[in-house]
């Protein structure tokens, strides 16, 4: 007697699909279906305040308003400049510390997680502290300099348009520069000793052995790392709110920053929207640089294809 | 007791003659709503929390339990009902409003005649309430009020140097100043940065918006025509300007007063290191308080100045509680309400600096000053009750305000940072203004 075949969700080429089938379903629920809606809005003249708006259809005309916006593409700069130095002293800081405990033979680990405590503050809290810190007339930085004699004024360092810009950068590096530390540190700690004993071995002076032989190796380790970063840093948006909002007179203004006071404080998320989407061209692109730098690294190791 | 017999107690108490200002709390009956949970989002703050504190005792009459859901600053409060707009989640009862805010939030708040018994209304400013109703319709009851006065370092004045000094520098003397040309003049004379400034302002947000409001109108200019065309780049606009660049220039503020918010002004001068202050009521108590406040003892407290066109200047609001129209128990909302608003609360407040919103706690707050000896707090509630009667307007009640002031205090720190002359930037801000009002229906 011939056996029944069975149903097709019961094969065994199927088995992988379904099992996959309820994440699948989660991802879209929790991921795609509020990117659709928050891409339909973009389209939409929806007010906060006013649920109903979120059927009025507006075409282009949020997308036509931002990009006659000075404001908009302002703020779309600094967060470019702000993304590239930021990523740059912390990959720069990170390699430094990295190296630097590699080196050490005790208490590695006592460090390590010293080197963690920054992450573990909310960037609100991080804005705040550096907030009072850099505080022209009560501020510790400035009070230090004034009891050194260093300075005889008071340094607006929250409110000049290089050093506000240079205050919130040093916050956010002190935050997060233990996360290429972290991750330059675990290359270190994966690469094999052989190259690096027979570059000693062939006469290579230390700086010559960094250039040729740790650095290529970690390369895709800081790529990795810049992605991460590059999409945290891209949606700065806590510690620039606490520690100027933005101004003065949009001299700190980045993306997010601007998009949370169209969104939330005057309402407009259709605009906010349209506005994320247009910001989301910048993550993409340092995203997809980033990846192609990793491949060119990982191939340049003899890895990937 | 059911809550036909709370109504019909308020309304009795005021039948009888018997106020609230001679019945204690206790013996007023605010219903009974055992086993309910009230579900409250509040403002946060330290002026504001003593009174969060007689929540247990409101508890404890009636058998009710509060959930406060939120306890942030208004900025934030603000953001978080937006959002619960947005997402049909209204499922509380009883909110932190503000006359500023308030005009925004549609018809999410119910109104408050015939909830709140009309003998318990009655006893509360005129004015208060007026301020409270938007478009006919009584969306708040108001907690206790705000307006500013210029508190300044009284030795300053007393010191024969000063006063030599001055009268030769400027030739008038050296008095508390009447006007804003005198305060600028005297804040120039004072301030010897970095240790010591004349005067200060708030320059972010709402906050710098308002200042700038309120010097707009005490040169006789106004924001709006009475069409709702924006019309703040007038004349007086710029004058109200130059009177901050002027003083952000010669270094008489603060060089970090743009990022300053209330909290950053009050502390400063209470550093002693601000000459002239131009502050809410709120923080009176603050300031004379030894333990926190160099200046203790040496303040002094005028009206508020008068700008070119002889008008004092008076932004002004209150704080205030919203029930909403979705609350499932709106007798327990309206209960809490009341009690929060009562008058042994507003004497709590008072306490504090906080102008009270019902007309009797005036009187009896300052005769409890006297009775204490606290001469100070009796000088603040008579210069504030002159103030509050006379000089007290607020911004437009309407829907779009706070963004139209999102549009006005990035040009004005733009204006004062040099960046834009401050026609130039009262201009942008008055054609984006328009825009929103625009978008808004008004034009």
């Amino acid at each position: 007697m011939a056996t029944k075949p069975p149903w097709f969700w019961q094969r065994e080429k199927y088995t992988p699909y379904l099992l996959l089938l309820p994440a699948v379903l989660t991802l879209l629920f929790v991921v795609l279906v509020p990117l659709l809606f928050s891409f339909y809005t973009s389209f939409t003249g929806y007010r906060l305040i006013r649920p109903e708006s979120l059927w009025e259809w507006v075409g282009l005309r949020n997308y036509r308003r931002i990009f006659a916006d000075g404001d908009f593409w302002s703020a779309f700069g600094k967060t470019i400049i702000f993304l590239t130095i930021a990523l740059n002293v912390e990959f720069l800081l990170g390699l430094g510390i990295a190296l630097l405990i590699n080196k050490i033979t005790w208490g590695q680990r006592t460090l390590r997680t010293i080197m963690m405590f920054p992450m573990m503050f909310s960037p609100i809290l991080v804005g705040y502290q550096f907030k009072f810190v850099f505080n022209d007339n009560i501020g510790i930085l400035n009070n230090a300099l004034q009891s050194l004699g260093l300075s005889d004024g008071a340094i607006p360092w929250l409110v000049d348009k290089y050093l506000a810009n240079f205050s919130i950068i040093f916050a956010e590096v002190w935050m997060s520069t233990s996360v290429f530390a972290i991750l330059l540190l675990a290359g270190l700690f994966a690469m094999p000793r052989d190259p690096l004993e027979a570059a000693k071995v062939d006469g290579c002076n230390p700086w010559q052995v960094f250039r040729h032989i740790t650095l290529p190796f970690l390369m895709p380790f800081v790529f990795i790392a810049m992605t991460i970063r590059s999409l945290d840093v891209a949606r700065a948006y806590d510690i620039v709110d606490v520690m100027t909002g933005g101004g003065p007179a949009g001299r700190t203004e980045l993306l997010w920053t601007l998009i949370a006071r169209t969104g939330y404080d005057n309402a407009r998320m259709g605009q906010a929207n349209a506005m994320a989407y247009i910001s989301i061209l910048l993550s993409i692109a340092f995203t997809y640089y980033f990846f192609t730098k990793l491949l060119a690294a990982r191939q340049y190791m003899g890895g990937a294809e | 007791m059911t809550n036909i017999t709370f109504k019909t107690l308020l309304a009795a108490t005021a039948l009888t003659g018997i106020t609230a200002t001679t019945v204690a709390a206790q013996e007023i009956d605010y219903g009974s709503f055992a086993d309910y949970t009230l579900r409250v989002k509040l403002i946060g703050g330290a002026q504001y929390e003593p009174l969060y504190a007689r929540i247990a005792e409101w508890e404890a009459m009636t058998g009710a339990t509060v959930d406060v859901l939120s306890r942030k600053n208004h900025f934030e409060l603000d953001r978080e009902i937006k959002q619960d707009i947005a997402a049909g989640s209204l499922d509380w009862c009883v909110g932190s409003n503000h006359t500023s805010f308030a005009p925004q939030y549609g018809s999410i708040y119910m109104d408050l005649n015939g909830v709140i018994a009309e003998s318990t209304l009655s006893e509360f400013q005129e004015l208060a309430l007026q301020n409270s109703t938007v478009e006919g319709r009584l969306v708040q009851l108001p907690r206790h009020s705000d307006i500013s006065n210029l508190y300044y370092i009284k030795s300053l004045y007393e010191d024969a140097d000063n006063l030599s000094g001055f009268k030769a520098e400027y030739g008038y003397d050296l008095t508390p100043p009447e006007t804003w040309d005198q305060v600028k003049d005297q804040a120039m004379f004072f301030a010897d940065a970095p240790t010591f400034y004349g005067t200060q302002f708030v320059g972010k947000d709402e906050a710098i918006t308002g200042r700038f409001y309120e010097m707009l109108v005490a040169n006789g200019g106004a924001l709006f025509d009475e069409d709702w065309n924006p019309t703040f780049n007038s004349a007086a606009g710029v004058e109200a300007v130059n009177f901050f660049k002027d003083l952000y220039e010669a270094k008489a503020v603060p060089a970090g007063s743009l990022n300053y918010l209330w909290d950053d002004t009050g502390l400063g001068f209470a550093s002693g290191t601000v000459a002239l202050n131009l502050d809410w009521a709120g923080w009176a108590s603050f300031f004379n308080d030894p333990e926190n406040s160099k200046i203790a003892g040496d303040i002094g407290l005028v009206r508020a100045p008068k700008g070119s066109a002889g008008i004092r200047t008076g932004w002004s609001g209150s704080h205030t509680f919203s029930i909403t129209e979705t609350c499932d128990n709106v007798d327990a909302a309206a209960s809490l309400v009341t009690f929060l608003t009562s008058h042994d609360s507003q004497m709590v407040e008072a306490t504090a600096g906080l102008l009270p919103t019902r007309a009797a706690v005036w009187d009896d707050a300052k005769a409890q000053f006297t009775a204490d000896g606290n001469d100070f707090l009796v000088e603040v509630f008579e210069t504030y009750a002159i103030s509050m009667s006379e000089d007290a307007f607020t911004p437009p009640l309407i829907t779009p305000w706070i963004e139209v002031s999102n549009e006005i205090w990035p040009q004005l720190q733009a204006a004062i940072l040099g960046e834009k002359t401050p026609q130039e930037a009262l201009d942008e801000a008055a054609k984006a203004a328009r825009l929103v009002m625009e978008d808004a229906g008004y034009l």
